[in-house]
């Protein structure tokens, strides 16, 4: 149904708004070479803009430290709806090495609704390219989703739901 | 003069101020003096013995000494010396004497220190909160030992840093809280009149373009405190993977620059040119970027003979392609008209604050950890300092441009001489505890510098690391004054400034009309209110 949503309400070019929370910047830097000439998202009409007034999307990169917070809550607030967020990274889908640092409150999704993920540290330009085609209906997914869960009280044996299986 | 004449004349110097000193091979001191003696010590090392300011560090030792340990760290350049300035601080009444009024490098790292460990550096002209969120608790120091590790106080809503008024009849241009070109963090408040800088109210936010630089500055100074010995290809493996990446960043940043300036050709031709680089990158590491390559003792991955002529090929057609573009560049006008004579940055401001790598360069600061202080294979090749006294934003992008080239040249020679032999060193025992040792890499951007103290279980007790850009980004606001309003993002991006270095906040203000600088008690005198009222 949200697959179908996208594709209505973002039928033709995207325009992206990317923006650090706390990256290390490599994430940043593979987003930038999402654009030049070897991987050249433009042709998907995927365009870099300066201002979340002009854009669909919100690219996050890296983990949210707690001064950003604000500022990320504004930033979402002053993307036009219909928007999609894509965190790209493992900082930003969930904190990754520093998810226990005093300075970050988490992923992406602890303060925003996060549509999709590309995990990686960073993630190829192609996995961004992958992400970006799912997001708008060009590619299928590859892989099924999986759930992790832990129970508490038995450490020693993990259970893992996998879907659809 | 070696390290241990260094100390000597600082004992003659002081006398019992001096409490102990000791060397680590003939390139490192380190020297405890009583708190009292602080300032005089710094301001000698300073001016007389022409050392050059690194950082400051804050120790929790409460523990094992009964003590906080304030630590400030010099490198004097001509002779290879690095100086770290121990003193102990007694934890009842946290309290040590600034040295930001002889030494205005240290003005930010102070304010960290507070920030981290909580002793308030008397005497500081602006003692304001650095790193920690607007919303951090005045009392929780994070970096003491009796806080929690990954203690998290709740939030509270609506607290912003205190701004600062522009001068009279200026009007301010925010930039931010995104840096509209590099999509980072930072916080720029540029005070103008018509189009002409007056002045800057900056606040700003370690790193995956520096990726390697960091790890290998770390193993080093365990290596180093631990006494282990490198083998030797692991050292040239190492030299090589520094040369890639800094081929690779200097590449990245002139495409940026060239965006900044909207000559987007610039971008897409150095980004189409670095692809390959990459490319070969993750055939050796396993990754484009954060190569994850070093541990102590040497280095997991070999570059394996088979592969010479593979990086040999790609660093030549690079060289080929940066040659042509190095050549397009001074006849270019739309360049040369927006990077000569904007952003100026003079020798002595660049020494006053600090300032490393091309930067310092750019301002004819003859300054290259590879040269000054070798590390890995670097004093068995042959490295050029590319040295530009233009000042300007052109100075700085040539000492780049220069460097790929010799870059390159580092990289065949490190091939060719490159010996057989194992990668990663023995280590069958646990590696020993207190010792303490400092390591300095050349990054793209400048110095790297970290120090580490061991401790027990394999595990360092303190680490203090210093990004280039932290040294860096302290020249912005007096750089800026009299620019027009136009140069100032390229003006900023001419330090390739990485804002995930430097998640700190510095504020300059410049008056308009007779252009003056102000000193920092007329400013705060001026614009700024004490912290908690």
């Amino acid at each position: 149904m949200f697959k179908e949503l996208c594709q209505k309400s973002f039928p033709k070019s995207l325009w992206v708004y990317h923006c650090n929370v706390g990256a290390c910047n490599g994430c940043d830097i593979e987003v930038i070479d999402v654009l030049t000439p070897y991987y050249d998202a433009e042709r998907f009409g995927i365009k870099l803009v300066a201002s979340p007034r002009h854009a669909d999307v919100l690219l996050v990169c890296g983990p949210v430290t707690r001064q950003v917070v604000p500022a990320l809550k504004r930033l979402y607030d002053a993307v036009p709806d219909p928007k999609l967020v894509i965190a790209i990274g493992s900082c930003a889908v969930g904190g990754g090495i520093w998810f226990d640092s005093y300075n970050i409150v988490g992923g992406a999704d602890t303060i925003l609704p996060v549509d999709y993920y590309i995990p990686g540290c960073p993630p190829r330009p192609e996995a961004i390219l992958h992400g970006i085609a799912v997001a708008l209906g060009l590619a299928e997914k590859e892989i099924e989703s999986v759930h992790l869960k832990q129970l508490p009280d038995r450490p020693e044996s993990v259970p893992v739901e996998v879907e659809g299986s | 003069m070696n390290a241990q004449q260094l100390g000597e004349n600082v004992k003659q110097k002081f006398g019992a101020k001096v409490i102990d000193f000791e060397t680590l091979g003939s390139d490192q001191l380190y020297v405890t003096i009583s708190p009292d003696s602080l300032v005089e010590v710094a301001e000698y090392l300073y001016r007389n013995e022409g050392c050059r300011y690194v950082i400051n560090g804050g120790t929790d030792r409460r523990q094992q000494r009964d003590a906080f340990l304030i630590t400030h760290f010099f490198a004097q350049d001509e002779e290879k010396i690095y100086v770290a300035i121990h003193t102990e601080v007694e934890p009842d009444n946290p309290q040590v004497d600034s040295i930001t009024p002889v030494v205005p490098a240290a003005n930010w790292s102070e304010r960290e220190t507070y920030d981290m460990i909580g002793v308030v550096p008397v005497g500081h002209p602006d003692p304001r909160r650095l790193v920690l969120a607007d919303d951090w608790p005045e009392d929780l120091f994070p970096l003491r030992y009796d806080v929690e590790h990954g203690v998290k106080p709740p939030p509270v809503e609506g607290l912003a840093p205190e701004r600062l008024e522009p001068p009279e009849g200026a009007s301010v241009v925010p930039i931010g809280p995104y840096f509209p070109v590099l999509e980072e963090p930072a916080y720029f408040r540029v005070f103008v009149e018509g189009e002409t800088v007056v002045g800057a109210d900056y606040r700003g936010f370690y790193c995956g373009i520096c990726g390697y630089v960091h790890s290998c500055s770390y193993c080093q100074a365990v290596e180093r405190a631990a006494g282990i010995e490198v083998p030797e290809r692991a050292e040239y493996i190492r030299t090589i993977m520094l040369e890639l990446e800094r081929l690779e960043s200097h590449m990245l940043w002139l495409g940026i620059a060239g965006h900044i300036i909207g000559f987007d050709t610039v971008l897409m031709q150095t980004w189409r040119m670095r692809e390959p680089l990459m490319w070969l990158c993750e055939r050796i590491s396993g990754n484009r970027k954060t190569y994850g390559m070093n541990l102590v003792g040497g280095v997991r991955r070999d570059i394996k003979p088979e592969m010479y002529d593979d990086v040999r090929n790609v660093i030549d057609k690079i060289g080929e392609e940066w040659a042509e573009l190095a050549g397009a560049i001074p006849g270019d006008t739309t360049l040369i008209t927006r990077l000569q004579g904007t952003g100026i940055l003079t020798t002595e401001t660049a020494r006053e604050l600090g300032a490393a790598g091309p930067t310092a360069r750019g301002s004819g600061l003859a300054i290259d950890v590879r040269v000054d202080h070798p590390y890995a294979a670097y004093d068995r090749l042959e490295v050029t300092k590319c040295v530009h006294d233009s000042c300007d934003n052109l100075a700085r992008v040539l000492v780049r441009i220069e460097e790929t080239l010799d870059s390159i040249k580092i990289i065949h020679q490190a091939l060719d001489e490159m010996p057989d032999g194992p990668i990663m060193a023995e280590i069958d025992e646990e590696l020993p505890a207190g010792r303490q040792a400092m390591s300095a890499v050349e990054a793209p951007r400048g110095e790297v510098f970290h120090w580490v103290l061991t401790g027990t279980e394999n595990r360092p007790e303190r680490w203090r690391v210093r990004a280039p850009t932290y040294a860096n980004l302290q020249n912005v606001p007096p750089m800026l004054e009299g620019n027009a309003l136009a140069d100032v993002p390229i003006s900023i991006g001419s330090y390739d400034p990485c804002f995930s270095c430097t998640e700190r906040m510095e504020v300059v203000d410049v008056n308009s009309g007779q252009v003056r600088v102000y000193t920092e008690e007329e400013f705060r005198a001026e614009y700024d209110q004490p912290r908690d009222e």
